[in-house]
């Protein structure tokens, strides 16, 4: 029942993960952070078997970094995709592979233009507009396609957000415990305080 | 677990004309039943007149694309020419045969016209490299069974490049229409000895 | 004498609403069930069904039954909007695109031989899940129900008319019937009423129900703009969009939009629309599904 939502808009890309952290029938920590900064311009937002999930995302993180201090540039968003693909593609034909969900949001520096990626735990690699983990897919896309448009700023897409979590709480049977929700600008990467606390009734 | 040829879905089909090919296939992108992407192409450029399909598992897609690419860069690079189909499909078939005990979960199909010879050149591939040669079509993907329906029912021989295209077209659409897994728009290649035009279809989005 | 005239000149019945009681005793003038199904021979049945039609979990399965759907059904101020797709999946093999979905129920004419677009009277049924097993336990309740309506000399209500069905799953409980309905009617002693009925033997009043493979789909669209106020013109287009959008996302919905709305004198028909060129209208005019590429 882990959520995670993507938004791309005209100059910003959003990535929500939801705050609780899992175990069984528990939630072990209701303020997790399931994102990852990669580097500057480039987030990464996670869910899958524990374990697996902080492990593949901090070896990412790691490599892109080194990638940086190694060149003295980033990689674009779109080469931190393809590489975290073919990493987790390596690993799907191993003796133990990740079983880790992403999304991969990020500004490209040169073009400034947004990208969002959905990676699955076996490795397929979609740009998106929008996309989602988990149950949110089935509950959320169908919002997005009718509400979502390319250009969109970034207080529309706050506002397509909080549509798709009001959603989440009123039909999911399990409290994700609200989302953390970091927004991706030509900025940087920065998080953005919401209200968990509304309550949604049903019809 | 369910068959890995039938999680993504998808479709592609290949035809020989009068000196020319054409190759097609849709654009979904599925997890089972839920549409993830309607924008993912599974044909790829290797050289001028050159082009793959692939369908099966999307992860197997994208690895065995960019495998292919890096190979085809490499020979390239090595013989100074761009490669023929023929030879793609032979590097084709010993690359997935080497995965023989762990198979890349893709079904290929080669379309193209040869550069030397100008002759048009067709095949498709099971999962571990055998190399079905065909005169008139190949078929692949969740939709192969109506594809080979549509296709015997529409194909006929020395087809011009515009009639090829009609042809390629219908027979993918009316297939995919009745295929669950797969649809939601497709692209069309017509590769002609110095022209490809590339055109993509408005499919049912259902 | 006058006890029969007492007995057959009641006051029309306007305001009434019937008390549990009153239901409990209506439904129990159904007949028995006559249990003349031929069942296999073998011990657990439902397992020994299971195995022989499930393709989800044996893609090799001998018998395959039509799958896979979005219905939905909403209550309003101006009545209940009830919208279905129109897909029959076997598998991943598309059977049929041109499904009805949406089951006219009780009346001796069930509409089908009407020429004009006049109001129905009459509740509506829809169709999820087994498409044998709900064409034919909703043609039964249509039978209960007229047989309900001359024996009474007045509509059945919602309630007694989901009871029946309810009651009717529940026997067959762990007989492997697959169904998921919604009835939907209005009653002069009900006003819109709305309930799901399923082959658990659930049964359950509300004000809106998403039933199918779609379901989230449509439930996504629909809460997002749902509320009672809705104008019938509103409540119609919401109706078809939460549809449209389960079909486009949900790979065995799809086909045709089947639209009705239920009102006071009886239900109406709002059309059996290609989807494909709503969707396109959808996108290119009102610019939404920008997932979707239309250009190279």
């Amino acid at each position: 029942m882990e959520v995670l939502l993507g938004i791309a808009g005209k100059d910003f890309v959003i990535l929500a993960a939801s705050k609780a952290a899992m175990r069984g029938p528990t939630v072990l920590k209701a303020e997790d952070d399931k994102t990852r900064q990669l580097n500057k311009h480039t987030v990464m937002a996670f869910s899958g078997e524990s374990g697996d999930t902080v492990q593949f995302a901090e070896y990412i993180q790691a490599n892109a970094a080194l990638y940086s201090m190694r060149n003295d540039t980033e990689l674009s968003p779109s080469a931190v995709a393809n590489f975290v693909r073919g990493e987790l593609a390596r690993s799907l034909r191993s003796r133990s592979p990740y079983t880790v969900n992403l999304l991969l949001g990020g500004i490209d520096p040169v073009t400034e233009k947004p990208h969002l990626y959905w990676v699955d735990y076996l490795a397929s690699l979609a740009p998106l507009p929008y996309a989602a983990h988990g149950y949110a897919q089935y509950y959320c896309l169908s919002i997005l396609d009718k509400h979502h448009h390319p250009d969109c700023s970034l207080e529309e897409g706050l506002a397509l957000l909080t549509l798709c979590t009001d959603e989440l709480k009123r039909r999911l049977p399990i409290d994700y415990k609200g989302m953390l929700v970091k927004v991706v600008t030509k900025d940087g990467v920065r998080e953005i305080p919401v209200d968990n606390d509304k309550v949604v009734r049903s019809a | 677990m369910s068959n890995p040829f039938d999680i993504n879905g998808g479709a592609c089909v290949a035809m020989v004309g009068k000196d020319c090919v054409a190759i097609a296939c849709d654009l979904r992108l599925g997890m089972q039943s839920l549409t993830i992407s309607n924008n993912f192409p599974k044909i790829f450029n290797y050289a001028p007149s050159t082009y793959l399909g692939l369908t099966g598992l999307a992860t197997d897609v994208n690895t065995v694309s960019d495998l292919f690419r890096y190979k085809v860069n490499m020979y390239r690079l090595r013989e100074e020419r761009d490669i023929a189909p023929q030879t793609l499909a032979n590097l084709v078939s010993s690359s997935l045969y080497e995965k023989r005990f762990g198979p890349y979960f893709v079904s290929p199909v080669i379309a193209g016209i040869n550069p030397t010879t100008g002759k048009p050149f067709i095949c498709g591939f099971d999962s571990i490299g055998c190399i079905d040669f065909a005169k008139d079509f190949i078929v692949s993907g969740t939709a192969s069974d109506q594809l080979f329906g549509t296709c015997e029912g529409l194909w006929e021989p020395d087809l011009a490049p515009e009639d090829l295209f009609e042809t390629i077209s219908q027979a993918l659409l009316s297939a995919v229409d009745r295929d669950a897994l797969s649809g939601w728009g497709a692209q069309v290649y017509i590769i002609e000895k110095d022209k490809v035009t590339q055109r993509l279809l408005k499919g049912r989005q259902d | 004498m006058d006890k029969l005239v007492a007995q057959y000149s009641r006051p029309p019945h306007q305001n009434e609403m019937y008390s549990e009681q009153e239901q409990q005793d209506l439904t129990a003038s159904v007949p028995p069930l006559s249990l003349k199904f031929s069942l296999p021979p073998v011990d657990n049945r439902s397992a020994f069904l299971r195995a022989m039609t499930d393709d989800h979990s044996n893609p090799s399965c001998p018998i395959k039954l039509a799958h896979g759907t979005t219905t939905l059904a909403f209550r309003f101020q101006g009545g209940i909007i009830v919208c279905t797709d129109s897909r029959a999946t076997a598998g991943n093999w598309i059977a049929s695109q041109t499904v009805k979905k949406v089951i006219p129920v009780s009346r001796l004419s069930r509409g089908e031989d009407k020429k004009t677009n006049e109001p129905t009277p009459g509740l509506l049924g829809t169709m999820a899940g087994g498409a044998a097993d709900c064409q034919y336990w909703l043609r039964y309740l249509s039978q209960q129900c007229t047989l309900h309506e001359i024996r009474h000399k007045r509509r059945i209500t919602v309630a007694a008319a989901s009871k029946i069905l309810a009651n009717l799953t529940y026997a067959y409980k762990g007989y492997g019937l697959s169904m998921g309905t919604m009835l939907a009617g209005m009653t002069p002693q009900e006003g819109p009423a709305l309930y799901y009925i399923d082959s658990d033997g659930t049964r359950l009043p509300g004000n809106l129900f998403c039933v199918g493979s779609g379901q989230t789909f449509a439930y996504g669209v629909l809460d997002a703009e749902y509320k009672y106020e809705l104008t019938e013109e509103e409540a119609l287009n919401l109706g078809r969009r939460a549809i449209l959008a389960a079909m486009h996302r949900d790979a065995y919905s799809g086909g045709f939009i089947n639209l009705y709305h239920v009102k006071e004198e009886g239900w109406v028909h709002h059309g059996f629309d290609d989807m494909n060129p709503i969707f396109w209208d959808t996108k290119l005019q009102k610019g939404e599904f920008s997932n979707v590429t239309s250009a190279l």
